[in-house]
């Protein structure tokens, strides 16, 4: 084998699946055109679809991958010929009541704007967080607490406070996340003032999360990747059972 | 490619010294701050698959939160402890097969030095909340170029010894040495151009990040560790390898398949579909490589069991090859039936385990019994350390094998059996978790192993023997076995 | 042996060999530039141009709303009393000297 055959297939061998796989899919996925709504009465929108989202997106996606949760959770609703995440009570949304309809859909490819990169995941040990905003929002609705506080007592202390889920199978079983106390600081009573999260600490006291736990939780809270409060287009819905009707 | 001793004339004896002591700083400095960082590594690894089965464990300490020690073991495992094997292996396989001394080894040191702040910078950068938050990539941004700069400084030298290298055959492993360092910068930079500098949708990135995961084991471990193989197969066994024809094939093959590795990470995310499925295909496919790579060193050292079980380096070299054959295997067999039943769970970590430990470490450490007595002058101390070393790294291998794989199987049924409890089903997973923690447990205690006695062959403390450390010999006699005659002809200092 | 193939000179190209070997697919990159750069319309920036024109609109309807002449005038005239001493029973302006 002559060594410039031999750089020459490697070029090519390479190359091929460079362009083909990493260039092209990239020029293609930037400049994606935006979906369209086909009309109010078929699929409850006009216009240009842009997802909503409201909350520190931007930098509680970096502080959610410097933590790491990306190991443990995952966000990503599989169309179902990859997978039953739809099916799955409230990951891909909320199942039809008398509250709210059917509001479950696929992930799109607009649901990761504003980050850096879309954290797919790498394990499903806890919970998909498609829309832990969503489900902390149904759930907790009535209740003293509201989703961020939820949320910080969780972070603080996951096996400290009762499950969300008032009427689900789970409520009996204890979350398996380990805590991230790095996210909370101890300051002085005097000065937490409302920020005290109300668990214990020692005397004179007082557990505050910190601004990273702010951004991570605001954005934690923002995960509210179904069709309730906006419905997509119908070129992008791809529910099984029926397109969203208001 | 075999050399026996009574066919090579004393120059070429003396150029193969010189080779050897022309390299012998980096190359230990390579191996023994590798083995530190795998022993790192490995307590690393144990912390971290601990807090999936027992969350509270360490949960007062916020360095080691779950997370992020997740990011820096996996890290410090491939950028402490392979790049470093990798790069003490393709430095002197490299210059011995070009029969070229290495006349930089001074800037070599240096570029290892500095690639070991620029990790140990990364991994302390993870653990106190840096990280990108990409999975392999997870060291702060600014780590990447210097990385890649050491890495040039440390590689391109073996490029030019292939060039200047005297007339003649170029032997297969040379083929996957020059393969290996050539695409390593070419996904490398690729993906953190990609990742990091352009602006793109989100998850092309992550998309591009899965790639830069499934091709850096098959484009820069797999094809350093079969160069080994492919070295030490025929060397020690005193035969050629057993067939040109499927060497090539084998190398073609993974040449063509392995660059569209990756991307089935993200099976059903809204990324172009092919990208998943071209993905998948190539798992399935590097079954071909690898069962040709398996056959063509097997089938060389077939009929030399006796060698193969003595001999350290082949005993651990064959060991990764039949790792890489199980790899082959049951990557086909997972990526061909119902990936998505396995996509987020335990199965993946397995792989990157098996691949990085039971292919390339295995092959790594054969390649580091072979090349340390040759730099060092001295022949490694003892029998019984290289023996716990092998069987805690088979047995800490398998046992992740089995654990996360077969575990990661169950674990998928239970995720994707949407009408159970999903804490139910993925609580499938706690028990082979333990199976993982165990493993990493074992795989430290063979790196400590390992480290002390590379440790103690780096202080010169090595048998000064002309017969090679075999595990063989009965224990009535001396702990060092009837071969452990000292030499008495002069220093071997020179 | 034959050495003819390892002098200085064939050193110095191979280095130069390597080193385009091992950065051709950075600099690949940097070639195809277009591809992967320049400016593309997203969603919100078709929205943004709804928005600035309602923008433009709004300022537009302002600036006719502002009687610049008059404005000026009365400025004017509040400034030329800045520095006289307030009479008997006015007000005096904050910063005006007392006498």
């Amino acid at each position: 084998m002559k060594f410039k055959a031999f750089i020459f297939g490697l070029l090519a061998s390479f190359g091929l699946p460079w362009l083909l796989a990493i260039v092209v899919p990239f020029s293609t996925m930037r400049s994606l055109d935006p979906a369209k709504y086909a009309g109010i009465e078929i699929d409850g929108g006009e216009g240009i679809y842009i997802p909503k989202r409201d909350g520190r997106i931007s930098e509680g996606s970096d502080v959610y991958g410097q933590e790491g949760c990306y190991y443990c959770h995952t966000q990503l609703v599989r169309p179902t010929y990859a997978g039953s995440d739809v099916w799955r009570a409230d990951w891909g949304g909320l199942k039809k009541s008398a509250d709210n309809p059917d509001t479950r859909r696929e992930t799109l490819s607009t649901d990761y704007d504003g980050e850096k990169i879309a954290h797919i995941g790498v394990m499903r040990v806890g919970h998909d967080l498609s829309n832990l905003g969503r489900r902390l929002e149904t759930n907790l609705k009535g209740t003293q607490l509201s989703p961020e506080t939820w949320m910080f007592l969780h972070l603080y202390n996951p096996r400290g406070i009762a499950p969300y889920r008032k009427n689900s199978q789970d409520r009996e079983e204890r979350s398996a996340c380990p805590s991230k106390p790095g996210l909370f600081n101890e300051v002085s009573k005097n000065i937490a003032g409302f920020d005290a999260l109300p668990v214990a600490a020692p005397e004179g006291k007082a557990i505050v999360p910190s601004d990273r736990a702010r951004a991570l939780v605001s954005y934690l809270v923002s995960l509210k990747k179904d069709t309730l409060e906006q419905p997509v287009p119908q070129d992008l819905n791809y529910n099984p059972i029926q397109p969203v009707a208001k | 490619m075999s050399e026996t001793p009574s066919s090579a004339d004393a120059n070429d004896i003396a150029l193969r010294s010189s080779i050897d002591r022309s390299l012998r700083h980096p190359v230990m400095f390579f191996f023994t701050c590798g083995a530190l960082w795998l022993a790192v590594a490995a307590v690393l690894g144990l912390i971290a698959s601990a807090k999936k089965h027992m969350p509270e464990f360490l949960g007062g300490c916020s360095l080691f939160d779950a997370g992020k020690i997740d990011a820096a073991h996996i890290n410090a495992l491939i950028y402490g402890w392979g790049f470093q094997a990798a790069f003490g292996m393709i430095i002197w396989l490299m210059a011995r097969l070009s029969r070229k001394e290495c006349t930089s080894s001074g800037i070599v040191l240096v570029a290892g030095h500095l690639w070991n702040f620029a990790v140990l910078f990364g991994v302390v950068g993870i653990m106190l909340g840096m990280g990108t938050g990409v999975p392999w990539m997870e060291f702060p941004t600014a780590v990447w170029p210097v990385l890649l700069l050491c890495y040039m400084l440390i590689t391109i030298w073996s490029l030019i010894q292939f060039q200047v290298r005297d007339a003649g055959h170029v032997y297969v492993s040379q083929w996957y040495l020059l393969a290996a360092m050539l695409w390593f910068p070419w996904i490398y930079m690729t993906a953190n151009l990609f990742v990091f500098v352009f602006d793109g949708n989100p998850l092309m990135a992550a998309g591009i990040a899965s790639w830069f995961k499934g091709t850096l084991f098959l484009l820069f471990f797999l094809p350093v560790a079969v160069a080994s193989a492919y070295f030490l197969a025929p060397k020690v066994t005193g035969r050629p390898v057993y067939s040109y024809n499927i060497a090539l094939f084998g190398f073609w093959t993974l040449a063509v398949v392995g660059p569209w590795a990756g991307m089935q990470k993200l099976t059903g995310a809204p990324i172009p579909q092919f990208l998943p499925y071209t993905g998948a295909a190539a798992m399935v496919l590097i079954l071909v490589p690898a069962i040709a790579v398996a056959i063509n060193i097997l089938k060389t050292v077939s009929g030399h069991e006796e060698t193969v079980t003595a001999s350290p380096a082949l005993r651990f070299t064959a060991a990764g090859v039949v790792g890489l054959l199980t790899y082959g295997v049951l990557s086909a067999a997972t990526h061909a039936f119902g990936f998505s039943l396995v996509q987020f769970s335990y199965t993946d970590y397995g792989f990157d385990i098996l691949g990085l430990y039971g292919v390339f470490s295995l092959c790594a450490f054969g390649a580091i019994y072979f090349i340390v007595p040759r730099i060092t002058r001295r022949e490694w101390l003892s029998r019984r350390f290289i023996s716990w070393h092998f069987y805690l790294s088979l047995y800490g291998v398998i046992t992740v094998a089995i654990s996360a794989i077969v575990g990661g199987i169950s674990q998928g049924e239970g995720i994707e059996a949407w009408n159970q409890s999903f804490l139910a089903g993925a609580g499938r997973a706690q028990s082979y978790g333990w199976g993982v923690t165990i493993a990493w447990g074992l795989i430290l205690l063979s790196s400590l192993f390992f480290s002390l006695h590379l440790l103690l062959m780096w202080a010169r403390l090595g048998r000064r023997s002309s017969h090679p450390t075999l595990l063989k010999g009965n224990h009535a006699e001396s702990p060092h076995g009837p071969e452990g005659e000292v030499d008495n002809y002069g220093s071997a200092t020179a | 042996m034959d050495h003819t193939r390892d002098n200085p000179l064939k050193r110095f190209t191979a280095f130069w060999i390597a080193l385009l070997l091992v950065g051709c697919f950075g600099i690949a990159c940097v070639l195809l530039r277009p591809l992967t750069h320049g400016q593309v319309d997203t969603a919100y920036e078709m929205v943004s141009d709804a928005r600035l024109a309602t923008k433009s609109e709004i300022m537009k309807s302002q600036a006719a709303a502002l009687d610049s002449d008059k404005l000026e005038k009365t400025l004017k005239s509040a400034a030329q009393t800045l520095n006289q001493a307030p009479s008997k029973g006015a007000m005096p302006l904050p910063g005006a000297p007392t006498k």
